[in-house]
């Protein structure tokens, strides 16, 4: 609302990801692979491996093409991505880290140089001399891992930074340690899977075997220890926000169930062709790396998932309002702009004033300035898609919105706005929904479930739905008329009778399978499984 | 119509330190990013000209051993744009985000442009000799995306300057396809900063013609006549074009240099008069075969033309928004524990910087290597 919002037809969301996807998985290879250069190269001198020599001379090539073209570039990518997505976040981590940041551009600068010298050093300097130039490269890459990383796990859990702001309390946050000595391993890993690329085009059989056992040397200890290590980081994150990935978020849980089944399916890779270190092909040495690519990436979606709705945690939400009030927040915080009203606290929209005309007009205003930044109607996170899942209609939207903050665990900021502007909000998004429910047919509990409960109920037993509501079906029947009297933070939904009905026998019905400990199925995957 | 209410509010951090500190950052890496930037764009396009003017024997020689110079050049580019780029979202990021949103398409394309170009420079640089008509074509290709990525950069800068316009443009649609062409000042600003990149392009060429003098006198004289004359033609051109830029300003904003602003209209005046310098010496060193005038006096007092035009360029920027940086000031709050680790590693980092070239032989065998 401070700054514009950029409308990105299939996303902004999406650029985003691409971007840093691509570039975490060359950033981590530049630190490890800085080190796997200088070791391998101080192994070969050792053994007079000259054949070795010469691979690693090309592989030098290959890496130095990699990281500081591919690598750098990408780096600023996700800087000019995140100001023009997240200005006002962007803004905050420029002038809270100002002096990482820069303390950063000081390793950058020394690694790119480094890199180049020891690139073209390969013909020109004597051995000792040119491995001092792969150490300053490696120890000046792993330096900017570590500011990087500080401000990385700022952003997740900024720890005692939210009451004194202090910049080393920021920087040394709880997750600080965990997450370094997870990307550490993954760095180490990275170097061996990325030879692999390069040992596999290696016509002499015998080279390619010393190289794909030295490789392995690399990524099957690393691969195995990263278990360890993230669930130290994961101790480390606060439970109720680590909840999003065991079940209270379908995509956090997906994301981690998936960050573990590649990873095991990485270092399974990594073992076969340590089996066959002779036979290795260019194209299972992609399998491999694109695996990987996988694995990391999905442990990064789960990072960014268990944040939400937040980008710096209980400081700023992923809409650029402030979650509480304070001095130089401009009003954008979600109880300023409730009481103010977005069209009046927004720079960026043509309509100021709501009218019975304009409501869907002003719906579509409210909807890109304080949903689009991760939001789009039909597109990536799109409500169509939503909408049409889930039959709702306007009514329902409005009463869903009400209650954004309590969805899968909280994963969605509050609304910010007056009751008007939701009104207008939900005319807005309900010319989006296309599903039309056929009206006074057969209800099916679980349908009704799935719709209307799911996006913050889940089917365990100390779930309120389940173990609050009355056994006696007539009276859950009735009780379910008025949600918001039975339990105030409740939407004010109107379910029809046969709705009701339905639901109730549902609940009913898997109950008692309900009643065992907690599941750990993911809410919106569960009820399939106890309907049955 | 001046409406400060239109430019985003500041976020609640205070400045991590006094304000001068971040400008004289700001200011102090800029012109190092230019300087790159100028020998690696400027070195580009004058590689691929002598490789088209069939008239010189040297040709392509020239361009290969300029186009081995440009990755680097490039990697330099990049490293010391990383600064500046911090730096103006310290001082100026309402302004910055804010007109990069309205550009934000083209704004992102740099980044895929940029690595296309650096991947056509590294082509040429290590299969130029192998490949050459690919080479040349490599070499077009990515010294044309420098000149887009560069027309992108003057159309996001010009636009951060203009408050008054954004609304408008923004309203009118939010997809991010705003570039600043009614700006009459965009596209001499562009040729400005183009037209100089040319010109010390062509010191590049002059000072590996120095590397080559004792080594290869003919080839050194073929480089220092091409490259010398065409930092002539440039700062000929740039004559005019800085005088046309000079005129598209705004009236206060030009008089500004013109008396309004005393350091503004000294700094003009060193400009100018080093532009006349600079020509007339590298006029009196191509005629003498000079090139140790070339190399050393022409380029020191170029580096000091630079300079002025990067502290110029920064009081017209503030001279621009004026009426909206007094409205919201900056809060201070020092972080003296990460500010000084930065200066003792920045400090260390320079001395680190210039061992490692001095071990690789870069100052040691000046005059004789190639490197």
């Amino acid at each position: 609302m401070n700054y514009p919002v950029w409308d990105v037809a299939f996303g902004a969301g999406l650029l985003m990801a691409l971007v840093a996807g691509l570039h975490v998985f060359v950033s981590h290879f530049a630190v490890g692979g800085g080190l796997f250069l200088v070791l391998t190269e101080w192994k070969a001198r050792r053994s007079n491996d000259a054949a070795l020599l010469g691979w690693l001379k090309a592989h030098t090539k290959f890496f130095v093409l990699t990281t500081v073209v591919f690598g750098a570039m990408t780096g600023v990518g996700i800087w000019f991505t995140i100001g023009l997505i997240s200005p006002t976040a962007t803004s905050d981590l420029i002038h809270i880290y100002v002096w990482g940041w820069a303390i950063e551009w000081v390793f950058f600068f020394l690694e790119i140089t480094a890199a180049l010298l020891y690139l073209y050093g390969w013909d020109k300097l004597e051995p000792r001399l040119h491995q001092w130039y792969g150490w300053i490269y490696f120890i000046t890459a792993y330096a900017s891992l570590v500011v990087i990383n500080g401000i990385i796990t700022f952003m997740l859990t900024p720890g005692h930074w939210i009451e004194n702001h202090r910049f080393w309390s920021g920087f040394f946050n709880p997750t600080n340690w965990p997450s370094l000595a997870f990307r550490s391993c993954i760095c180490l890993a990275l170097a061996g899977i990325y030879a692999l690329i390069t040992a596999s085009v290696q016509k002499d059989a015998a080279l390619k075997a010393r190289i794909v056992r030295w490789a392995a040397l690399w990524t099957v200890p690393s691969l195995a220890l990263l278990p360890l290590f993230a669930w130290w980081y994961i101790r480390r994150i606060p439970p109720d926000l680590w909840a999003s990935a065991r079940g209270a978020m379908p995509t956090g849980t997906m994301f981690a169930g998936l960050a573990c089944v590649l990873l095991g399916v990485t270092l399974l890779l990594a073992l076969l062709a340590l089996a066959w270190p002779k036979r290795l092909h260019l194209a299972f040495a992609l399998v491999v790396a694109l695996v990987a690519f996988g694995a990391m990436d999905s442990f990064e979606f789960v990072r960014e998932s268990v944040r939400k709705p937040y980008v710096i945690e209980n400081y700023l939400y992923a809409n650029s309002l402030y979650a509480g009030p304070m001095a130089g927040d401009g009003g954008f915080t979600v109880d300023k702009v409730s009481d103010a009203g977005v069209l009046k606290s927004a720079r960026w929209v043509k309509i100021r004033e709501l009218s019975p005309g304009n409501q869907v007009a002003a719906g579509r205003e409210i909807f890109r300035v304080e949903c689009a930044s991760c939001h789009t109607p039909d597109s990536y996170r799109g409500i169509h898609q939503l909408l049409v899942q889930r039959e709702w209609d306007q009514d329902t939207i409005k009463s869903m919105i009400g209650g954004l903050y309590l969805m899968h665990n909280g994963v969605m900021p509050p609304f910010a706005g007056t009751d008007a502007e939701l009104d207008a909000l939900a005319a807005y998004l309900a010319t989006l929904q296309t599903a039309h429910p056929v009206v006074g047919g057969a209800v099916d509990g679980k349908t009704v479930y799935e719709h209307d409960c799911a996006m913050c109920h889940a089917l365990r037993a100390n779930d309120h739905l389940f173990s609050n509501m009355p056994r006696d079906p007539k009276t859950a029947v009735d009780a379910l008329k008025d949600l918001p009297g039975m339990f105030p933070v409740m939407p004010d939904l109107k379910l029809t009778e046969g709705e009701r009905t339905g639901l109730v026998q549902w609940v009913n019905t898997v109950r008692p399978a309900a009643a065992q400990p907690a599941l750990p199925q993911p809410a919106a995957a569960a009820p399939s499984k106890g309907g049955n | 119509m001046i409406d400060p209410g239109i430019v985003p509010s500041l976020d609640p951090n205070p400045l991590p330190a006094p304000y001068w500190v971040f400008k004289l950052l700001l200011v102090v890496t800029f012109t190092l990013h230019m300087m790159a930037m100028n020998l690696m764009l400027g070195g580009a396009a004058l590689a691929l000209l002598a490789r088209w003017r069939k008239s010189n024997a040297y040709g392509n020689r020239i361009f290969l051993d300029v186009a081995k110079k440009v990755p680097s050049l490039m990697a330099a580019t990049i490293s010391l744009g990383i600064a500046p780029l911090l730096f103006v979202q310290v001082l100026y990021g309402q302004y910055f985000y804010t007109s990069s949103i309205l550009v934000a398409w083209p704004w992102f394309l740099v980044i895929v442009l940029v690595i296309a170009a650096y991947y056509g420079f590294y082509f040429v640089a290590y299969r130029g000799e192998q490949r050459s008509l690919a080479a040349g074509r490599a070499m077009l290709f990515s010294t044309t995306l420098v000149l887009v990525v560069g027309f992108i950069y003057t159309n996001n800068m010009t636009l951060g300057l203009v408050p008054a316009r954004w609304a408008q443009k923004y309203l009118n649609g939010a997809s991010g396809w705003h570039l600043n062409l009614t700006e009459p000042t965009l596209f001499p600003r562009y040729l400005h900063f183009m037209t100089s990149a040319i010109a010390v392009g062509g010191l590049l060429l002059v000072l590996i013609a120095w590397a080559n003098w004792k080594r290869d006198r003919q080839y050194a004289l073929a480089l220092f006549r091409f490259g010398g004359k065409a930092f002539l033609y440039a700062n000929m051109a740039q004559i005019v074009i800085g005088m046309g830029f000079l005129v598209s300003l705004p009236r206060e904003e030009r008089m500004l240099f013109m008396g309004d602003n005393p350091l503004g209209a000294a700094l003009l005046g060193i400009g100018m008069v080093g532009t006349f310098a600079i020509i007339f010496l590298m006029f009196a060193a191509l005629r003498n075969g000079n090139i140790r005038l070339a190399g050393l006096g022409v380029t020191g007092i170029t580096a000091v033309v630079i300079a002025t035009m990067c502290v110029m360029r920064d009081i017209l920027r503030d001279a621009y928004l004026k009426p909206y940086l007094n409205a919201q000031p900056f809060a201070v709050q020092t972080q003296w524990s990460p500010l000084l680790l930065f200066l003792g590693l920045f400090v260390a980092g320079v001395v680190l910087w210039a061992v490692m070239l001095w071990r690789y032989g870069f100052f040691t065998k000046a005059g004789e290597t190639g490197k």
